[in-house]
């Protein structure tokens, strides 16, 4: 899992090149493919979310979804509302959802397996109705996020065909490297040691003086941090917050992302992500390459996905990691 | 308008129950949530339509539904979990896999449902009318179908109570939940009883799905809500309880039909997460579920 140690300045020098390399890259690509990269960022920070949940701390949760939706609310209705700066609006975002996450992690640390998977399945069904009881949320509109083009400075960074989606890309590649360098090192930390003993043996790590359920709420606390970090990045690509663009099919693709990823595996959350974005492209182009009716393409995506879910689960259980990738790195180790 | 209300709330409750006690069949043998009954219960219901619009006759559909349910059920069993608590034991994942290829499952079956059937909103009628009784002149919203749901609902429950308590079959039934190892030393073939299991929960949500969609329409995604009401009460109930899973559902539909009538219907789920986490800060195991002890 954890075996390579680097310290923190490290692990953020090394994000950083690779921040500075996909900045750079961005000049380089089409229109859609800054917007699918800025999709992949935010789907890493969404599927890192239940990877340190259910991973690392060994609970889950059906409903991050609705947590996402909070973070997409708190952050529209702050810009649209109250005029605060987008970068603002994105912590104001951040900053509701982790209240929430808390008070869902108290509940959450008293339960366990299924009651936990029904409560957070009855959240994510039950929360996006809010949004039609109160004229301030917008109802079926929902919340305008449009956050326009990017700053003068930034174009000027950025060379002369700044798009949008240019901007959208930056913003969002920037928000899943700064989540990924936290996640790492809280991860490292003793907090993230509490949280895989007390997932690995409850009874053992209590006695060895851990607080089992101040370590779940914190996990859960964190986890909807960066989930609500994820909505709202996820309300800032679409431009508009509704009730609809948070369904419970967004709950379980994140959670089908983390699996695809192998639950306990950070880096996984890339390749998860990817995956959850290039499965809709790859299944269109089969469909019409198959000259398929609107019937299969309305389906061929979902088939894909449950068929690759299914075949993850029962044959690679510890997600779609090379084996071989891994084995060659033992052999220059032992050398 | 109060009775009114009731009896609506019964009649769907009713439904909840027969969604939350094939879930509790199946958790109880098994320890799996079976996210792909909805997948299930709505294939099972396709089925039945497809014969309607054969014979042209709801009562011919409705046990040869019920039958093609108890068929996936045990085919999910012996094709699909079987491999899987084999092959997942272990590691982090071990806990989530059953829920991960569940929902795999669900969305296979929904997608294979879409690509036979297409996604358009179906009609599949009963025979029954769906206006309300009328006395002298009051017209009140409880339709023959909706007793037709209760009375079904309730006939299943009674059968499987029968089944549970007083045959040989149910005994096995529970002595292979409650200690799979030494039902076994007993002589009773565990995992063909978990497949009868499996069978009669694939039976239960058959049911469901075949006497509610007459009152809506079918599409692959149509009996999600159901599945997602029926886990509530299930969990509300305590998961290992059947008597818990008809109350629960109970619970559930009457508050759902009173909350609909006098508050609005578009807070109903958020009602019913408030419910639930109600009865779990009181009871993290549900109304009727065991307390267990340490086990490690």
């Amino acid at each position: 899992m954890l075996r390579r140690r680097l310290s923190p300045l490290q692990r953020a020098g090394f994000l950083a090149l690779v921040g500075i390399v996909l900045l750079v890259a961005s000049r380089f690509i089409g229109e859609l493919r800054d917007y699918q990269g800025a999709q992949v960022a935010v789907y890493i920070i969404a599927i890192s979310s239940i990877t340190l949940l259910t991973g690392y701390s060994g609970q889950i949760s059906l409903g991050h979804g609705a947590v996402m939706a909070i973070g997409g609310y708190g952050a529209a209705l702050s810009f649209s509302l109250w005029q605060f700066p987008f970068v603002i609006a994105i912590l104001f975002g951040i900053l509701v959802g982790t209240i929430a996450g808390f008070v869902l992690g108290v509940a959450a640390a008293r339960l366990s397996g299924p009651y936990l998977a029904g409560t957070t399945l009855a959240l994510a069904v039950g929360l996006p109705t809010i949004a039609d009881q109160f004229k301030v949320l917008g109802g079926e509109q929902g919340l305008n996020f449009d956050i326009g083009d990017a700053p003068s400075w930034v174009r000027k960074l950025g060379g002369s065909e700044f798009t949008q989606y240019k901007w959208f890309f930056w913003i969002a590649v920037i928000a899943a490297l700064i989540s990924l360098w936290a996640i790492t090192n809280l991860l490292h930390s003793n907090y993230g040691r509490n949280w895989r003993a007390a997932r690995n043996n409850a009874v053992a790590a209590s006695l060895a003086g851990i607080n089992v359920a101040r370590g779940k709420i914190l996990a859960f606390t964190v986890s909807s941090a960066l989930a609500s970090l994820a909505g709202a990045l996820f309300g800032l690509l679409l431009g508009i917050v509704t009730p609809t663009a948070f369904p419970l099919s967004l709950s379980f693709a994140i959670v089908t992302g983390a699996v695809l990823a192998g639950v306990s595996n950070l880096a996984g959350s890339i390749v998860g992500a990817v995956v959850l974005v290039a499965i809709p492209e790859v299944s269109g182009a089969l469909a019409t390459h198959l000259g398929g009716s609107q019937k299969v393409t309305a389906n061929l995506p979902g088939l894909v996905t449950s068929l690759l879910l299914i075949l993850v689960v029962l044959f690679m259980p510890h997600g779609l990691r090379v084996r071989r990738f891994k084995r060659v790195k033992n052999l220059i180790r032992t050398k | 308008m109060f009775i009114d209300t009731l009896l609506i709330g019964i009649s769907s409750g009713a439904i909840y129950s027969l969604m939350s006690l094939a879930l509790v069949l199946v958790w109880r043998s098994t320890r799996v949530v079976n996210f792909a009954q909805s997948g299930q219960a709505v294939l099972s219901t396709y089925i039945g339509y497809e014969i309607t619009a054969k014979t042209h006759n709801y009562w011919v559909s409705l046990p040869l539904a019920i039958l093609c349910g108890a068929l996936i059920g045990s085919l999910v069993d012996l094709l699909f979990m079987r491999l899987l608590s084999k092959r997942v034991k272990s590691g982090p994942i071990s806990e989530i896999a059953p829920v991960i290829a569940t929902l795999g499952l669900l969305g296979l079956i929904q997608s294979v449902i879409g690509l036979i059937w297409g996604n358009a909103f179906l009609q599949y009628p009963s025979p029954l009318s769906a206006k309300g009784f009328t006395f002298g002149s009051h017209t009140i919203p409880f339709s023959p179908q909706n007793l037709f749901i209760v009375l079904a609902s309730a006939v299943v429950l009674a059968i499987f109570g029968v089944i549970f308590r007083f045959t040989n079959l149910g005994l096995a039934l529970r002595a292979s939940s409650f200690a799979p190892e030494i039902a076994q030393l007993a002589g009773i073939r565990v995992s063909r009883v978990r497949n009868i299991g499996w069978s009669f929960a694939g039976a239960a949500g058959a049911v469901a799905g075949a006497v509610i969609t007459p009152t809506s329409t079918l599409s692959p995604n149509s009996l999600d809500l159901l599945f997602v009401s029926g886990f509530i009460a299930a969990v509300i109930g305590g998961l290992d309880s059947l008597v818990g899973a008809v109350v629960g559902g109970l619970v559930l539909g009457v508050s759902f039909s009173f909350i609909l009538q006098y508050i609005s219907s578009s807070v109903t789920f958020l009602a019913g997460f408030i419910i639930l986490m109600i009865v779990l800060l009181v009871r993290p195991r549900g109304i009727f579920g065991k307390r267990v002890g340490r086990n490690a």
